[in-house]
């Protein structure tokens, strides 16, 4: 075929460009990765006491789980095109990190010498950073299935955002089941969790991300 | 047509058809794909000059692509940066099934403009992109055929065919998609 036939085929009928196509694409998955991350948490391991609730332990991983999800999430939406403009995603990936570490730290210095042990390590330490990353599997599918489907030209950067998204995502769930409630706790472990899941999408991204 | 050589002449050139493409516009489509076409050939012609029997079938790969990702052009920026960016992804992507990895960035980063001038488009690829189309599940090549060969419009090919308008949409783009893949794994 020439390639003037191949330009006719392609303008004939086209119509406008697709809308918002990395939006289309990157929604769902987020939706179904964190159903898919709080399901299997719940159906797992077993929900948190609902008094818990009452206390700001489970909302502060809530919360470092969604902005940190928000951030990466723009990040890897940026990446998803082929001239990705990064900076100030990136910058907010940082500052939630950034964030979270401090207000672990504090929490570290304000407790009694004693207890300190206990606030870094609680009684989870072990298990946590891998059932975040575990719990983190169904989003990264899906977050690398949408970047997949769209434009990146950086792959291992584009599948190390989609990582630090699910694994934010799959925190997220995990806090639903969660028993620990010191701030150094959630910025060690659970952000150790995100970083080997943004990990695994950065070893996955050059494999799966090729268009 | 008038031969452009500068990267700003052909980003002057190429945006506002660009944008009108980009809202549906057919005519000015077909004039953006034409200059980016014979853009990336000159791009190609000199990044790939142990290989010349094989720029048509990257050029082809390329609008290819680029057609079936219009929509993550990002209009903050030069059109000509988000096309260059396609083109050199298929570039580095065809020396990676070569092989060839030694000094890829070195030999991307320092492009010399003047050499990228534009080339007529009248040049025929080896890959048959015929013959693929032909092996096309029936569907999606019907809807290809009907609605982007023959010309009819989503609602005339959805009439001739008994197919709802959405279903030929989807279709074609499934048939661009799964064209796009096979241009891309036989890689010639």
């Amino acid at each position: 075929m020439k390639t003037q036939s191949l330009i006719d085929m392609l303008a004939k009928g086209a119509g406008p460009a697709p809308r918002a196509p990395v939006l289309q694409r990157m929604a769902p998955a987020v939706a179904l990765g964190l159903l898919g991350s709080a399901l299997f948490a719940l159906m797992s391991m077993g929900a948190i006491p609902a008094a818990m609730y009452e206390t700001p332990a489970p909302w502060m991983k809530l919360g470092y789980g969604a902005s940190l999800a928000l951030a990466a999430g723009w990040s890897t939406a940026r990446l998803s095109r082929p001239v990705a403009r990064t900076q100030w995603p990136l910058r907010a990936v940082l500052i939630v990190f950034a964030t979270m570490l401090a207000l672990g730290a504090l929490t570290l210095v304000i407790s009694a010498p004693d207890q300190r042990m206990a606030a870094l390590l609680g009684e989870t330490w072990l298990t946590c950073p891998r059932n975040v990353v575990v719990l983190s599997l169904p989003a990264l599918a899906g977050a690398l299935w949408a970047v997949r489907g769209l434009a990146p030209t950086q792959l291992r950067a584009a599948g190390f955002n989609a990582g630090l998204m699910a694994g934010a995502l799959g925190a997220m769930g995990y806090a639903l089941v969660c028993p620990e409630v010191s701030a150094t706790f959630v910025a060690v472990w659970y952000s150790l969790g995100i970083l080997l899941t943004g990990l695994l999408g950065a070893f996955l991204g050059p494999r799966l991300l090729r268009w | 047509m008038p031969l452009e050589t500068g990267p700003n002449d052909f980003e002057a050139s190429l945006k506002p058809l660009w944008m009108r493409a980009q809202q549906g516009d057919e005519v000015a489509y077909r004039e953006a794909l034409e200059k980016i076409a014979s853009r990336i050939r000159g791009f190609l012609r000199w990044r790939m000059q142990s290989m010349p029997d094989e720029i048509e079938d990257l050029v082809q790969e390329t609008l290819l692509a680029l057609h079936l990702q219009r929509g993550t052009f990002d209009p903050g920026l030069p059109v000509s940066a988000w096309v260059m960016a396609i083109a050199r992804h298929k570039l580095v992507d065809l020396w990676r099934r070569r092989g060839r990895r030694e000094n890829l960035h070195d030999a991307l980063d320092d492009v010399d403009e003047s050499r990228m001038a534009a080339e007529p488009v009248e040049e025929c690829a080896q890959r048959d992109l015929d013959r693929l189309l032909r092996e096309l599940p029936d569907v999606q090549r019907q809807a290809i055929v009907l609605t982007k060969i023959e010309g009819l419009s989503v609602a005339e090919a959805s009439m001739r065919t008994g197919i709802s308008e959405s279903a030929i949409k989807v279709q074609v783009h499934r048939g661009l998609k799964r064209l796009a893949q096979w241009v891309k794994d036989t890689g010639s």
